[in-house]
C-alpha cells in the first residue's frame, strides 16, 4: 500500500534522510522507531507530500504522491506531531472545516463528525472551544481530523507525545480499531513500548538511515537474543576500556568515562561466567543493570546507545 | 472549494472571537472620536474666556473696562470677574485665563498725559486664551494712547475739572464738549468713511453641518482612520498565515488535498473580504453618525480599491517576515507611518514639505485624497477614478507579489 524507494533529503550539510526504503502492506501497522532527530518526521513529511525529496519516490496505492498529489492525498489521513487545530474554534468547527477540504458536506459531514468525536471520547465537548481542552483532548481531536474522511492509509507522527497515560491509551486503542477495519497505518514513535505493542513490523531509524526492518521477533533475534549489560563506574582510561574488550564472550557497544554498555554474545560463556570477571577487582564497577532482549537492546546493539539518548 | 473553505473558516474565527474583532474596530473608531472631540469644540459651542479684573483705580476709565463684559456679545465669550488682591492667588491656582490689573491712579495719569501701565497676568497652563486677553488689552492700550494724543488738551481740561472740589459749571462742560466736537470734526475726513468695512455673515445651519463641530472633524478624520482600521484588519488576517506556519497548521493543511495555490487563493480572498466587510462597517458607522461619504457608486468602488491595496500591502509584509512577531512589528510600524504620511491623522498639507513627496507612496494617501474629493469638494466618481486606478493597480501588484513569495517559500519547504 505504501512503497518508499530510496528517499533522500538534506538540509544544507545535514543529511536528514539517507536512502530510506520500505514497504507497508495493506492493513498493516508499520512502525518507524527512532530517537528524536532520527529523520522520522522528515520521512513522513516527504511521504505525505509536504516536503519534496531530493531523491527517491513515494507510491501510495501505486500512485506517486508528487505526480498526482490531490488524488493521493484524498486516500490518506495525517495526524501530525504538532497539535494543528484552531484553538479559537470549537471541536465541531475544526472538523467541519477539515471535512470540507475533503469535499464532505451536509448530513454526511455532520454524521462523520459525530462518529469521529464519539470514537475518541469527545462527543460531549463537541461545541466547546479547543482552547478549553487539555493537551490529551487536543491530541484526540488531532486524531479525529486524520480519520474524518475515512482514509485507506493513516500516517501518524508521534501522536502520543506529551499527553497523559489515559489519553495515550485512548489514542492507541483507536489506532488498533482503525487498523482492524483494514486501514494501513504508518506510525512513528520514539516510545519503544508503543512500537512493541502496536506494530506488526518495525523499522529502526537513526541518523536518517533505516538500520533494520522486521517483526518484533525478527528484530530481537537479530540482536542475537543476547542480554545487554549496562555498567556504571570509571572507564575513563584506555586500560579499563581494553580490559572490558578483552573479556571473553563480551562485545563493547559503548564506553565513555562513566558508562559502558556490553552485549553478552550468545555463543560465548554466558552472563554468569562474565559477571565475576567484570566484578573481579581491576575494573571500578559501581552498578550493573541487565537488559533482556527487546527493542531497546536491539537499538543498543545496533547503535551503541539507548533510544532516549 | 478549498479556498472557499479557508475563507469560511477565517470569517468564522472572527465571529467566534467577538472581543478580538470588536477591538480591531474599536481602536480606529476611538481614535477618530478622540480627535473629533478634542478638535471639534464640542459641537460648535463657543469658548468663554474667564478674566479676573483687579481694579485698584475704580474711577472713570477703569469702570469702562468693567463695562466691556456687559454687552450681550461679549458676555457670551468673556467671563469678567471683579477681584481684589486675592486674584493673584486665584491665578496661582489656574482659576482663570488671565488677570488684568488696573493700578491706582490710572485714570489721573492718563488724563494728565503721564505714562502709566496696565498689567496682564497670564495662566501658563493655557496656550491660546491668555494670549487673546493680552492682545485685547494691548489693542485697548493703543486706542487709549492714540486718543490721549489726539484729545490732549480736552483730556487735560477734564483733569482740571476732576481736580475741582465742586461740581463743574455748565459753561465749562459745554465748552469742553464744543472742543471735543471741533477736534472730531477735524478728524472726520481722516476717519469717515472707513476704508475697510466689516460685515459678519451668519451661515445657515445646513450649509455648515459638515464643517462645524464634532461632525465636521469626523468628516475629516474618519476616512483616514477607517483606512488605518482596515490596514489593522488586514494585518490581523495576514498574521494568521504566519501563525499557521509556526503552529504547523500550514504543514497539516498541505497534507490535505489543498495545493499551495489553493491555500494562497483562500488567504488572499479571506484578507480581501475581511477588509471589505471592515470598511463597510466603518462606512456604516459614519453614516449613522451623520457623515456624508459621497455618491454610493464612487464610495463602493473606492472601498473595494482601498481594501485591495490594504490586503496586498499586508500580505507582502507578512510574506517577507521570518516570524509572526517580526511580521507584526514591521506591519504595525508600516501602518502607523503610512497612516501619518497618508493624511489619516493630519491633512497632507500640514506635513513638512520635505516629507510630502513620500505621501504619494502610501495607499492611505490615495484613499484619503479620494475621500476628501468626495466628501469635502462634492466630487463625483469621475474625479476619483485616478485614485481608484492607483489603489487597485498597487493592491493587485502587492497581492500578487506577496502570494508569489509565500508560494515559493511553501514550495521550498519553508513551512
Amino acid at each position: 500500500m505504501i512503497r518508499v524507494e530510496r528517499l533522500c533529503k538534506s538540509f544544507d550539510s545535514l543529511r536528514a534522510v539517507d536512502d530510506v526504503s520500505f514497504e507497508v502492506a495493506e492493513g498493516e501497522i508499520f512502525g518507524l522507531l527512532g530517537p528524536n532527530g532520527a529523520g522520522k518526521t522528515t520521512t513522513i513529511n516527504m511521504i505525505c507530500g509536504v516536503l519534496k525529496p531530493d531523491a527517491g519516490k513515494v507510491l501510495i496505492g501505486g500512485k506517486d504522491i508528487w505526480l498526482q498529489p490531490k488524488t493521493v492525498k484524498r486516500s490518506f489521513g495525517v495526524v501530525p506531531q504538532e497539535i494543528a487545530v484552531y484553538e479559537d474554534l470549537t471541536a465541531r468547527d475544526n472538523l467541519r472545516f477539515w471535512g470540507s477540504l475533503y469535499g464532505l458536506s451536509g448530513a454526511e459531514l455532520r454524521s462523520r463528525i459525530d462518529d469521529a468525536l464519539t470514537r475518541v471520547g469527545l462527543a460531549d465537548r463537541a461545541d466547546a472551544k479547543v482552547k478549553e481542552f487539555s493537551g490529551g483532548m487536543k491530541r484526540r481531536l488531532n486524531l479525529c481530523m486524520g480519520l474524518l474522511h475515512r482514509p485507506q492509509v493513516l500516517l501518524l507522527d508521534e501522536p502520543t507525545v506529551g499527553i497523559d497515560p489515559q489519553a495515550r491509551l485512548n489514542i492507541l486503542e483507536v489506532v488498533r480499531e482503525v487498523a482492524a477495519s483494514g486501514t494501513t497505518i504508518l506510525y512513528t514513535t520514539h516510545y519503544m513500548d508503543e512500537a512493541q505493542d502496536l506494530c506488526d513490523r518495525i523499522a529502526i531509524m537513526d541518523h536518517g538511515k533505516i538500520l533494520t526492518v522486521g517483526t518484533l521477533d525478527e528484530l530481537t533475534k537479530l540482536a542475537g537474543e543476547a542480554e545487554v549489560l549496562k555498567l556504571s563506574g570509571a572507564f575513563a582510561d584506555a586500560a579499563a576500556r581494553s580490559r572490558l574488550a578483552s573479556i571473553d564472550g563480551v562485545r563493547v557497544l559503548k564506553a565513555d568515562d562513566r558508562v559502558a554498555v556490553l552485549s553478552i554474545e550468545a555463543e560465548g560463556p554466558g552472563l554468569l561466567a562474565v559477571l565475576p570477571t567484570l566484578l573481579a577487582g581491576d575494573l571500578e564497577v559501581e552498578d550493573v543493570s541487565i537488559q533482556r532482549p527487546n527493542l531497546q537492546s536491539v537499538f543498543i546493539s545496533l547503535t551503541g546507545k539507548e533510544l532516549r539518548d | 472549494m478549498a479556498p472557499l473553505g479557508i475563507l469560511r473558516r477565517d470569517l468564522l474565527r472572527y465571529l467566534r472571537n467577538p472581543l478580538r474583532t470588536a477591538l480591531l474596530f474599536a481602536v480606529p473608531l476611538v481614535m477618530a472620536a478622540v480627535f473629533a472631540l478634542a478638535f471639534g469644540g464640542g459641537g460648535g459651542e463657543q469658548i468663554s474666556i474667564k478674566v479676573l479684573l483687579f481694579d485698584e483705580d475704580g474711577t472713570l476709565l477703569s469702570r469702562l473696562a468693567d463695562g466691556v463684559g456687559t454687552s450681550p456679545e461679549a458676555s457670551r465669550r468673556l467671563d469678567l470677574v471683579p477681584v481684589g488682591e486675592e486674584g493673584y492667588a486665584m491665578m496661582e491656582k489656574g482659576e482663570a485665563s488671565a488677570l488684568v490689573h488696573i493700578p491706582k491712579g490710572f485714570t489721573d495719569d492718563y488724563l494728565e498725559g503721564r505714562p502709566t501701565t496696565l498689567e496682564v497676568v497670564k495662566n501658563p497652563s493655557e496656550r491660546f486664551l491668555p494670549k487673546v486677553v493680552e492682545e485685547g488689552v494691548g489693542i485697548g492700550g493703543i486706542v487709549l494712547s492714540v486718543a490721549s494724543r489726539v484729545f490732549r488738551s480736552e483730556l487735560q481740561q477734564i483733569a482740571q475739572l476732576k481736580r475741582g472740589t465742586s461740581f463743574p459749571a455748565d459753561a465749562a462742560v459745554a465748552e469742553l464738549s464744543a472742543q471735543f466736537n471741533g477736534t472730531l470734526r477735524g478728524l472726520e475726513r481722516y476717519l469717515f468713511p472707513p476704508v475697510i468695512d466689516l460685515e459678519s455673515v451668519e451661515l445657515q445651519e445646513d450649509a455648515t453641518e459638515t464643517d462645524s463641530g464634532v461632525l465636521g472633524i469626523l468628516t475629516y478624520v474618519l476616512p483616514g482612520f477607517s483606512i488605518m482600521g482596515i490596514l489593522f484588519l488586514a494585518q490581523s488576517a495576514t498574521r494568521d498565515i504566519l501563525i499557521d506556519r509556526e503552529s504547523g497548521m500550514l504543514r497539516h493543511l498541505l497534507t490535505a488535498p489543498v495545493s499551495p495555490i489553493d491555500f494562497l487563493l483562500g488567504k488572499c480572498l479571506s484578507v480581501f473580504v475581511v477588509t471589505i466587510v471592515g470598511f463597510a462597517i466603518f462606512i456604516g458607522i459614519g453614516l449613522a453618525a451623520g457623515i456624508r461619504w459621497g455618491p454610493a457608486p464612487a464610495v463602493i468602488l473606492l472601498m473595494l480599491a482601498s481594501s485591495l491595496a490594504a490586503a496586498g500591502l499586508l500580505l507582502l509584509i507578512m510574506s517577507l517576515a521570518g516570524s509572526e512577531r517580526q511580521g507584526d512589528t514591521i506591519a504595525t510600524i508600516v501602518i502607523m507611518v503610512f497612516s501619518m504620511l497618508g493624511g489619516a491623522f493630519i491633512p497632507v498639507s500640514q506635513i513638512p514639505g520635505f516629507l510630502r513627496p513620500l505621501c504619494a507612496v502610501t495607499p492611505v494617501y490615495w484613499s484619503t485624497e479620494a475621500f476628501a474629493k468626495l466628501m469635502l469638494n462634492g466630487g463625483s466618481l469621475a474625479d476619483i477614478l485616478p485614485n481608484v486606478a492607483v489603489l487597485a493597480a498597487v493592491g493587485a501588484a502587492l497581492l500578487f507579489g506577496g502570494a508569489a513569495i509565500l508560494g515559493r517559500r511553501i514550495r521550498r519547504g519553508a513551512v
